[in-house]
């Protein structure tokens, strides 16, 4: 998809979602879905080690990748938003 | 996943005042990491490029998968799906690396083949993928075939038949080479037993009525669903050669109710 128009359909879409979203054409809900999956990246490959880190959780605790940890792993789940 | 040792953890580039407010609203345990300024998404690799910048709502946000890391800090495992709007399921994951067995299993016995079919889960929400896994045994002395066999012959498939299922795989071991001595034939076989991993596509449905939203995939009602299946296989001896046989099965599957999203807390 071209670079102009992923930008036009993502603001598009979300000006329409705000203003209730009656307008929305199924057309351009696709063109949105694949505006935001276009070219996507997977990020460390199997047996690579993955960055570390450390991050606030929902109590505002710090919690680094080996307070997480579990004796057998963790799964650790990346999401778009927790917000909308 | 606890039982199993695994701990879970989520990353968004929320604040932490949201993740508090989306914790508490679906009583969620587990930790909520706020990457705010998606620093440790840009690190991962994973940061989504094509929102613009002056996206304010979606500019920083990931393309979603998940990993499974090993205590050693390594990639074991990682799912991401065609599109976001779908998902893999956790017990896909458990299924896959730590219990062949399966939450929701049944049992199949025909002569001296018995067999154990698994779903991950029996309870799912639409456009989750979930994992499959078949355990066959035979009785000493009996073997079933593998592929590529000639047309003569039935090699062990698994399928799943329902309106729900939106692709499914099944990856089995490669079968090993066997002189049959009656039919003057090597053809490729399964001896003693294996196990077979693959996955199932539960079908998208729209997350909310809405006009656009129809011409992509029919409403899926939330509710109890069964999941037919068939394994077909042909069980042979040194001796005996049994005809080529389909065994029907069902599997429970509950379909989920949509959430709602979190309330805001200034309302």
């Amino acid at each position: 998809m071209e670079t102009e128009r992923k930008i036009e359909v993502l603001h598009g879409i979300v000006r329409k979602m705000m203003a209730g979203g009656a307008d929305i054409q199924t057309d351009e809900w696709v063109e949105f879905v694949e505006a935001q999956n276009d070219g996507y990246r997977t990020g460390p490959p199997i047996g690579a080690k993955v960055p570390d880190f450390a991050l606030p959780d929902q109590t505002g605790r710090s919690r680094p990748l080996h307070d997480l940890m579990g004796p057998n792993g963790l799964l650790l789940v990346f999401s778009r938003s927790a917000d909308w | 996943m606890q039982a199993h040792g695994i701990n879970a953890a989520a990353i968004t580039f929320d604040s932490r005042e949201v993740l508090s407010n989306f914790a508490a609203a679906y009583k969620i345990g587990y930790p909520l990491l706020a990457d705010a300024g998606s620093k440790v998404i840009r690190e991962f690799g994973i940061f989504n490029t094509n929102i613009p910048e002056d996206h304010k709502m979606m500019y920083g946000i990931p393309w979603p998968g998940d990993f499974l890391i090993a205590p050693d800090g390594t990639v074991r495992d990682k799912f991401f799906l065609r599109s976001y709007e779908h998902r893999v399921s956790a017990s896909e994951v458990v299924l896959r690396h730590f219990d062949g067995r399966g939450a929701n299993s049944v049992e199949i016995k025909a002569g001296a083949v018995s067999a154990t079919v698994a779903l991950s889960t029996g309870r799912c929400f639409p456009g989750q993928e979930l994992g499959l896994a078949l355990d066959l045994r035979m009785e000493p002395g009996w073997h079933v075939y593998g592929k590529p066999l000639p047309s003569q012959y039935r090699a062990v498939e698994l399928t799943l038949e329902s309106p729900l299922i939106d692709g499914q795989s099944l990856e089995l071991p490669a079968p090993k080479p066997l002189l049959l001595k009656a039919l003057n034939e090597t053809l490729p076989v399964y001896e003693g037993g294996f196990k077979a991993y693959g996955k199932v596509g539960i079908k998208w449905s729209p997350p909310m009525p809405a006009k656009f939203l129809e011409p992509l995939g029919e409403m899926i009602k939330p509710g109890l669903y069964r999941i037919a299946g068939t394994l077909r296989f042909q069980a042979c001896s040194d001796e005996i050669c049994e005809a080529p046989q389909s065994v029907t099965f069902e599997l429970p599957l509950t379909i989920e109710a949509g959430v709602p999203p979190a309330p805001k807390k200034s309302a």
